[in-house]
């Protein structure tokens, strides 16, 4: 059974380790470069006292920048190329007939051509992933943007876990649909559908986040690439306040909510004292945030949930195809 | 030796039987409908085909042929009743699948796969496999072997896969429309190349087609389907003996439709043809019988559309 699936996908294997040979090229090469900027910036700033942020550093050229970003839609190239043909372009031609009618049970077929549509899929995410993860750590270190979506979903563990499902949502959509067009059109908009909704839904609130309230004066910087979740001002009776937006503030804190005393101070650059600075200090703010340690954790849990859908398509691909007359 | 007895001679008695006595059963169906939703592809189809047999299956377009092959083959599943193939029902289960071969009617192969990958695939799909003999077949028929077989003529592709069934060596081998695509020469070869293998035994064959000529060449077995139910299964030669054609005078012939059960009926002013199914000797003196042909039988039966237990009329040529 392997060598026919392998005979019959040799030339997408070949494709897809072709494409994935030429980003790493692409990929290796810009990135031992950016490291060596990042590394003698590193250096340079040492020797500078107060020096913390290492401003516009070279971070590779906009088109490889560009190539790293566009990795986020890589792990639903599986599903769409290899996914969805897997049961619908056989399914097109009658070749299940052939296959089925040979001495091998449909399930043995299946679990084989699934299996090793895993493993690839595996590989896929997992080799892109390596590589974006590899090249962007001096961005990671510098920016400390570890958790924007821009990030988050093309690094580490969640690639693999999305390239599982794009190949599991194919594998399932082609074999329910039975047509290989409209099982690829149903992969991709199933893919961006689920992926948006986890991302902007679901994984703010894997585990509760931490709300720390200061000084609307003062100032509170978490440590690390923390998540922010919101931030905003409350005022003396523990009301929320809005933000401000396009009324003049001080320290987050409107004017409307301020005694006239401040007014000079919002319109010039002296700071806030006497009577302002006795209002303001009545004034809190608070920061909501996921914080930097929970990475991990984060990748864990969307991994965990991306992997739980494809074993649910898997499963209901196996129920439609052993179940169903061929 | 006609083409039928070379084929009939080996089949008879199984080991240590003769006829009449319990013979292995090929194939045994009871009571088998299937639906596709509010179509019934298949209505109550009992049949029995005895191992060693070559079993024509024939009736008109949409008459459930395709339906009857895939439920013996497993690869569709009955609303209800019972099939029994090689003395299981059909299941997922490598030993019974390898006792079946199943050629469906547009000849599935990987378009982009070469007959020798097949040959290979099937090496590696089959506990049984004969690959050399698909070798030597496709190479006597001048079919390369390293070309894809999307790229072979539509009777080339159908060589290829016939040449592969064969060469899993099943016990059944369940063909529909299989000798559409070939050419005459090419039609009687592989009927012929079936008849031998039968006769080397282990081997039972139930092959739809149109062509009832080429059926009657090597088929001693006969399954006519029609309005997807049963109309005839039985050997050719028994079939044969049960019907007569009956020619008299046109007149009342209701005293003979009671004792018979007539098939069809052609009248003309003149004279009245009857095709009838026996029930007894035929005792009107004014009625002349005479032996039925393997394709008049069928055609009689094919403009049967009403269930066999009740007699339907067909007139044709009727004048005034």
């Amino acid at each position: 059974m392997t060598w026919l699936v392998w005979r019959q996908h040799r030339i997408q294997f070949y494709v897809g380790a072709a494409l994935l040979a030429a980003f790493a090229i692409i990929i290796v090469i810009t990135g031992v470069q950016v490291a060596d900027q990042f590394r003698s910036a590193q250096l340079a700033c040492a020797m500078h006292e107060g020096c913390r942020h290492l401003g516009g550093l070279f971070m590779g050229s906009r088109v490889v920048g560009f190539m790293v970003i566009a990795t986020l839609g890589a792990p639903v190239l599986v599903g769409l190329f290899w996914g969805a043909p897997l049961v619908a372009a056989e399914a097109e031609a009658g070749t299940t007939q052939f296959a089925w009618m040979q001495s091998v049970t449909r399930k043995h077929w299946l679990v084989v051509k699934i299996g090793w549509m895993l493993v690839a899929a595996a590989i896929w995410g997992g080799v892109i992933s390596a590589l974006v993860t590899w090249w962007s750590s001096p961005n990671n270190a510098e920016l400390l943007n570890q958790f924007n979506p821009g990030r988050f979903d093309i690094m580490d563990l969640v690639p693999v876990a999305y390239s599982l499902f794009g190949m599991a949502l194919g594998i399932a959509a082609g074999a329910l649909i039975r047509r290989v067009l409209p099982a690829m059109a149903v992969t991709l908009a199933g893919f961006i559908a689920v992926r948006v909704v986890v991302a902007l839904w679901l994984r703010p609130h894997y585990l509760s986040a931490v709300t720390v309230f200061y000084k609307a004066t003062g100032g509170f910087n978490p440590p690390g690439a923390f998540w922010q979740i919101a931030q905003g001002v409350v005022g003396p009776n523990g009301q929320a306040l809005a933000q401000p937006n396009n009324t003049p503030y001080i320290d987050g804190v409107p004017m409307t909510a301020l005694p006239g005393a401040c007014a000079p101070v919002a319109n010039g650059p002296a700071g806030p004292t006497g009577s302002c600075l006795q209002a303001l200090s009545h004034f809190r703010a608070y920061l909501t945030y996921q914080p930097a340690d929970r990475f991990w954790t984060f990748q864990g849990i969307e991994s965990g949930i991306f992997l739980a859908l494809a074993f649910v398509l898997i499963a209901i691909t196996a129920v439609v195809l052993l179940r169903r007359d061929a | 030796m006609t083409p039928m007895e070379k084929v009939l001679g080996p089949v008879g008695p199984g080991p240590g039987g003769h006829w009449g006595s319990p013979e292995p059963i090929a194939v045994q169906t009871s009571g088998l409908t299937k639906h596709y939703g509010k179509v019934t592809a298949l209505n109550d189809c009992t049949i029995t085909v005895p191992e060693g047999r070559i079993s024509a299956l024939i009736g008109p377009n949409g008459a459930g042929k395709t339906t009857l092959l895939r439920l013996l083959a497993g690869l569709a599943r009955p609303t209800s009743g019972q099939v029994i193939v090689n003395g299981v029902t059909p299941h997922q289960d490598s030993a019974f699948l390898a006792d079946i071969g199943y050629l469906a009617q547009d000849i599935p192969l990987y378009r982009r796969l070469t007959a020798e990958d097949h040959i290979r695939a099937g090496a590696h799909l089959n506990p049984r496999w004969d690959g050399e003999s698909v070798r030597e077949r496709l190479t006597g028929l001048k079919i390369p072997l390293n070309r894809p077989v999307g790229k072979l003529s539509g009777g080339q592709r159908a060589q290829v896969a016939l040449a592969l069934i064969l060469a899993k060596r099943p016990r059944l081998l369940l063909l529909d429309e299989p000798v559409a695509a070939l050419d005459p020469l090419a039609r009687k070869n592989f009927l012929g190349l079936l008849a031998d293998g039968v006769e080397a035994g282990g081997l039972t064959v139930i092959l739809s087609s149109h062509l009832v000529a080429d059926l009657e060449r090597v088929s001693d077995h006969l399954i006519m389907l029609a309005a997807s139910r049963v109309q005839l299964c039985g050997d050719i030669d028994d079939l044969l003996a049960e019907h007569r054609i009956l020619v008299g005078p046109s007149k009342d012939t209701a005293a003979l439709e009671r004792a018979h059960r007539v098939v069809q009926a052609t009248r003309t002013p003149r004279q009245t043809t009857l095709l009838v199914r026996l029930n007894g000797p035929v005792v009107d003196p004014a009625f002349q019988a005479s032996e039925v042909h393997l394709e008049e039988l069928v055609l009689a039966y094919m403009g049967e559309d009403a269930p066999p237990a009740l007699t339907h009329l067909t007139s044709v040529g009727e004048e005034q």
